[in-house]
């Protein structure tokens, strides 16, 4: 098999923090691939079986799950929004940590009981996560998707809550909006096409592993 | 609102030539390898009641089915989605007096309610075999053994056979690793998901191991020999060793003990096969337990095959040579050169031409040269 392996990371700041993993696993990309400005999609390592692609986030398990490319690093909060079956999450990496959580406007906050919902409206960039979660609970979800800037859907009464990421809180303050309740933590995961760890196990496997080493060499340091 | 000349609905196609007589060659070919191996053609209808298709396999879950109300008999009939559960009903009842154990083949279409982004088509044709009476070692190894001859035989290269232990989880939850009955679906989704991260907000740290063991399986069998509490699984890693032996030679494999895809009904042993340059799975089996009308339980192994990704990377596809007859060629001249293994393309009138209905050859002075 003379196939490379192509692994897709997302765009953005993520970034900096795959950059050691793969140091330690001895993956030098080219100088582009560390700069936000290039242009280029696709990019070289220093080994010739390996490749690397930059896509956004959620592209990363659309290309991985239909085995375009073989390896991935993305966010939970991806993996859990698409649960596509043709993925493996075999390492956590222990990186880019946040939470996915609802928010709603302070003074709409002070006044509100959760326990008391029939039926929310939310504008989030995660119908699937956010439909499943208030179902469960008993609650309906009428959601807008948005793809960005959520904060300020509440504001102009485009929808009263909203589902996003948070990791600092600080754009929500800024927002005048107040974390209501948290979805579930999110960590970035190494993510492998099912097809390619079985047929590829030879090449695979010892890159999985070499991320979980990396991990765990972090972890005790 | 009209449909478009053509639409068809999601998940649905035409196969047009060579595809559509690639897919048939493929079709003819599986079934005759099987066969060789003593498996007796069967034919279930295409839909039946729908109680029929469902609780003939034990632990199958409620499968999506597209069902319809029959005008005649006003009762609801469903589609299948899939032939073994149709195999299962045939053994238990029309050929449930035959000798066991009994060996069955079948082909054919079957019809799923939803398509994925991943897997669009709803429309499949699947052939397979099942042997019924038993699941013992030897009849896995018979089983993939027919397996993978059937695939080679279509022409799939670089076959790889993931084996998995459909029924690990729950073994090992109610001895050596104890899990809270609440939790096991959940285990066994992360586990299935290889979500490491998961497995561990679930606080099942104790199965990450299985996570690792996933693999080629001579460092799998290691690493699970290696996993304190797994030691009740010693039985299912010798049978597992054994079947190494047997097929470890022809092709590639893999042991991935947690695996669940896909794998509803399927008791101690299942398996998924793979082939180089086909981007998913192109066929899977295991053991699995008939339930018969009275209630009593059989053991059963089997495979199914999809044809459908082999004829989309163009196995099966066989360059024909194609010769035109010009008006007045005589009827035996044509029958001679079919007999001799040509297409004959026969003019209907004089402004017929050779090129444009697609021949290779024409035939001048009753010898066929190249146009």
């Amino acid at each position: 098999m003379t196939a490379q392996i192509i692994i897709a990371v997302p765009k953005g700041r993520i970034l900096k923090e795959v950059l050691p993993l793969f140091a330690a696993l001895g993956i030098v990309p080219e100088p582009a691939f560390g700069d936000e400005d290039s242009r280029l999609l696709r990019f070289a390592t220093n080994r010739p079986d390996i490749g690397l692609i930059r896509v956004r986030a959620f592209d990363v398990a659309t290309f991985v799950a239909h085995g375009a490319a073989q390896l991935g690093i993305v966010g939970s909060d991806v993996l859990m929004e698409f649960d596509y079956s043709e993925l493996y999450a075999p390492v956590d990496l222990d990186i880019g940590h946040c939470r996915i959580s609802v928010a709603e406007p302070v003074a709409m906050a002070a006044g509100d009981d959760p326990r008391e919902w029939s039926h929310v409206r939310v504008a989030t960039k995660y119908p699937n996560i956010t439909r499943r979660h208030f179902e469960a609970r008993g609650v309906q979800a009428e959601c807008v998707k948005l793809n960005g800037a959520m904060e300020i859907a509440p504001v102009l009464g485009l929808s009263s809550r909203i589902v996003d990421l948070v990791s600092t809180g600080r754009t929500l303050k800024d927002n005048g909006l107040a974390e209501v309740e948290t979805i579930a933590q999110v960590s970035s995961r190494l993510i492998v096409n099912r097809a390619a760890f079985k047929t590829r196990a030879a090449e695979i496997g010892p890159l999985v592993e070499g991320f979980r080493k990396a991990v765990e060499a972090k972890d005790a340091a | 609102m009209t449909i478009a000349p053509g639409l068809l609905p999601e998940g649905l196609r035409d196969r047009l030539p060579p595809q559509a007589e690639a897919g048939s060659r493929l079709l003819h070919r599986v079934i005759v390898a099987i066969g060789r191996h003593g498996y007796a053609r069967v034919s279930p209808p295409l839909a039946e009641f729908e109680e029929g298709l469902v609780g003939q396999l034990k632990s199958a879950g409620a499968r999506d089915l597209l069902r319809f109300v029959d005008p005649v008999s006003q009762r609801t009939l469903a589609l299948r989605p899939d032939i073994t559960a149709q195999v299962g009903r045939i053994a238990a009842t029309r050929m449930g007096h035959r000798p066991r154990p009994l060996r069955l083949a079948y082909g054919g279409p079957v019809l799923k309610l939803r398509a994925t982004q991943l897997r669009p088509e709803r429309e499949l044709t699947q052939a397979g075999a099942e042997l019924i009476g038993t699941d013992s070692l030897a009849a896995v190894i018979e089983i993939l053994r027919v397996a993978v001859e059937a695939l080679e035989v279509a022409g799939v290269t670089g076959i790889t056979v993931d084996l998995t232990l459909p029924d690990l989880v729950e073994t090992l939850a109610a001895g050596a690793m104890p899990l809270p009955a609440d939790k096991v679906d959940a285990v066994r989704a992360m586990l299935d998901a290889k979500d490491a991260g998961g497995l561990a907000s679930l606080g099942a740290d104790a199965y990450l191991p299985f996570i690792e063991a996933a693999g080629p399986v001579g460092p799998a069998l290691a690493k699970l020999r290696a996993i304190a509490g797994a030691q009740t699984l010693d039985k299912r890693l010798e049978a597992i060793e054994a079947i190494v032996a047997a097929i470890g030679d022809r092709v590639a494999l893999t042991l991935d003990p947690t695996e669940r895809h896909g794998f509803e009904y399927q008791t101690w042993i299942g398996f998924s096969l793979f082939g180089d340059g086909l981007s998913g799975e192109i066929g899977r089996g295991g053991s699995y337990t008939i339930v018969h009308p009275d209630g009593t339980e059989e053991k059963a192994i089997g495979f199914s095959l999809f044809i459908d990704p082999l004829v989309d990377v163009g196995l099966g596809v066989v360059e024909h040579r194609r010769v035109f007859l010009p008006l007045g060629t005589d009827a035996a001249t044509g029958a001679a050169l079919r007999a001799d293994d040509w297409i004959t393309i026969a003019a209907l009138s004089e402004s017929d031409d050779a090129a444009a209905l697609g021949c290779t050859h024409i035939l001048r002075g009753n010898i066929p040269q190249p146009i």
